[in-house]
């Protein structure tokens, strides 16, 4: 187990947004994270990743505690993510959000970077090849050079995407990757998370919508709705579990229920 | 922007290269050839006006540094210029005028205080920080003001030039050379910052402070860093521009030498170095160019009494033009000459392939 959530409950002002909520990670595996909206999968990804601190409840990574530690030194343990609304440097290329990943990798302060020249010199174009690398890996050669303001939607998230791997994290969270996607863009997401999990062999925590996208390509599946987890396991068993299905389509209506 | 044509990079290095084709090397190259040359030629008014332009353009760097690449809005900057210029004027009342001593004490003074205004700034954003910078800016005036009383000089400080060894830096042309070299210089580390990992964190903290935080930058380091480096800077500036003027006084540091800067790195374009330095030259030049402007005119008797206020007018309404008509500024309008020199007769890049 890569990543142990336990017993997490998170308050904002008397609003319970996640209450007592225990999953787990394994290594390697991609874990699917739905529910309806306001069920607190983004709240959840925002604990593992720092951005809130949850009231009560550990998050375990590796042998480690994080729970509470500020987003950069959640990065500093090794794990990345994206955003649902992708949060990229809007002012700057392709290429410099890979290498903006980079940053934990390199050392160069401000006087190095300065001066330019002798070890930060050759660090910019050793990590400048580490992203070379992701761009292949996301096929993203064609607009490396653009401004991601310029870029459609759908190539943004997949440039997110190459900027959380860019860390070389153990863990990738992915908020709602297909969010605002085609049809085409979503099979191309789906071939580069088949590809990052068999190739890289990272560990994936992914909230997701499209109910296909996660049947097809998660390993396991757990269920958050109003805060609380509703069920977890294989998708096959999840997805028609009654509880899970009520939670997304209501319960039926009592006049069919009578007629059966 | 990238051009097509003859020049196919092979290495990650040459991609990273900023004089990478024949042209720009020949143009780089007769540049510093005439700016060696010109004072055989230029009036010595000509030459202190680029001298003048070289000593804003660092001034302008070191607030871009902050503003255009961290973006965090400054209005603390003629503090900061006046705290180099008085660290050099403390040290010359002490007789330790050498310029060896006083530029590094310069920068030490400009960096702590950037460490005493980075650190509060980390919970001031957007007019909140412009308004604390501003009571910096009032705090080391009051300040400077004590100590010229201090020492019973109500009207200023002499400050004898620059000596190094036997060699003294005096007169028109040495300034000239030295200034350009210094403006030269910080330029070239301002380029070079903004393509390596301090100045992308900036840029990065600028653009959307949430997501640099999840790749891992320390946003409150790099937030102070930045005043440190920026106000270090700035001080540097300001000690030269005591030797240069050989004389210091509270006067020349009021608010509207912190809105001249602002105005440089707005009107040049913020975020650019090259933007910096433009900005820098428009603002100073500007002046002159009205004075000038007026001259040719030739018109009669008390023209001169508007002329004062015609000034201050005329940069308010080119900062508000620039606002609104170019935001980003003389490196925008450079940007698209450029473009159009590059793509005619065509008006377009040719379309590529759909991505």
């Amino acid at each position: 187990m890569v990543l142990r959530v336990e017993d997490v409950t998170l308050d904002f002002d008397g609003l319970r947004a996640l209450s007592g909520v225990s999953m787990s990670v394994d290594a390697g595996g991609l874990a699917a994270l739905v529910g309806p909206n306001g069920a607190g999968k983004t709240c959840l990804l925002n604990c593992v990743g720092g951005f809130y601190a949850p009231t009560s409840g550990r998050i375990v990574f590796g042998d480690a505690a994080i729970q509470g530690l500020p987003p950069h030194r959640i990065a500093a343990h090794g794990i990345a993510r994206t955003f649902q609304f992708v949060e990229l440097f809007r002012g700057m290329t392709v290429l410099d959000n890979i290498l903006l990943g980079r940053h934990r990798h390199m050392r160069a302060g401000v006087l190095a970077g300065a001066l330019f020249w002798g070890r930060s010199r050759r660090e910019e174009t050793a990590h400048r090849r580490r992203v070379e690398e992701i761009v292949e890996f996301l096929e993203l050669e064609r607009c490396r050079k653009e401004l991601v303001a310029s870029l459609p939607f759908g190539v943004q998230k997949i440039v997110a995407i190459g900027r959380a791997l860019a860390l070389e994290p153990k863990l990738l969270l992915l908020d709602e990757p297909s969010t605002g996607m085609n049809r085409e863009e979503k099979e191309n997401l789906a071939r580069f998370l088949l590809r990052i999990k068999h190739e890289l062999g990272m560990t994936m925590l992914w909230v997701e919508h499209d109910m296909e996208l996660v049947g097809d390509l998660a390993d396991t599946v757990t269920v958050l709705d109003f805060g609380q987890r509703i069920a977890a396991g294989p998708p096959g068993a999840v997805l028609h579990d009654p509880r899970v299905i009520e939670a997304y389509l209501g319960r039926a209506a009592s006049r069919e229920k009578g007629a059966g | 922007m990238a051009f097509g044509g003859g020049y196919f990079k092979t290495t990650y290095a040459g991609d990273l290269a900023l004089i990478d084709t024949r042209l720009r090397r020949a143009a780089l190259g007769l540049l510093v050839f005439a700016l060696i040359v010109l004072p055989r030629f230029a009036s010595p008014f000509m030459l202190d006006l680029v001298a003048q332009t070289a000593l804003a353009a660092v001034g302008a760097l070191a607030l871009n540094l902050l503003t255009g690449l961290a973006g965090q809005v400054s209005l603390g900057h003629a503090g900061f210029i006046a705290a180099g210029a008085f660290t050099t004027a403390v040290l010359v009342e002490h007789r330790l005028p050498s310029p060896l001593l006083a530029l590094p004490a310069a920068a030490l003074v400009g960096a702590g205080l950037g460490v005493i205004v980075g650190i509060p700034a980390l919970r001031l954003k957007g007019l909140y920080l412009a308004l604390g910078t501003l009571a910096l800016h009032h705090v080391v005036l009051y300040a400077c003001g004590e100590f010229q009383s201090h020492w019973g000089a109500n009207t200023g400080v002499s400050i004898p030039p620059p000596r190094f060894g036997a060699w003294v830096l005096k007169g028109t042309i040495a300034w000239y050379y030295a200034l350009t070299a210094i403006g030269g210089l910080v330029l070239v580390l301002s380029v070079n910052l903004q393509r390596s990992r301090a100045g992308r964190a900036w840029m990065a903290i600028r653009d959307r402070e949430i997501a640099a935080e999840s790749v891992g930058i320390d946003v409150a380091r790099y937030k102070v860093l930045a005043f440190v480096w920026s106000s270090a800077l700035t001080s540097v500036a300001g000690a030269l521009f005591a030797y240069q003027r050989a004389f210091v006084s509270v006067e020349a540091f009021g608010f509207f030498l912190a809105i001249e800067y602002i105005a440089m790195v707005i009107i040049g374009g913020l975020g650019s170095a090259l933007g910096a330095v433009l900005g820098a030259a428009f603002v100073t030049l500007l002046p002159y160019g009205i004075d000038a402007g007026v001259a040719a005119l030739r018109v009669p008797g008390g023209a001169e009494y508007y002329l004062f206020p015609l000034k201050f007018g005329a940069f308010g309404l080119l900062m508000a033009a620039f606002l609104v008509f170019e935001p980003q500024g003389l490196v925008g309008i450079w940007r698209r000459a450029r473009n159009w020199v590059v793509l005619w007769p065509l008006r377009y890049r040719p379309l590529r392939p759909a991505s």
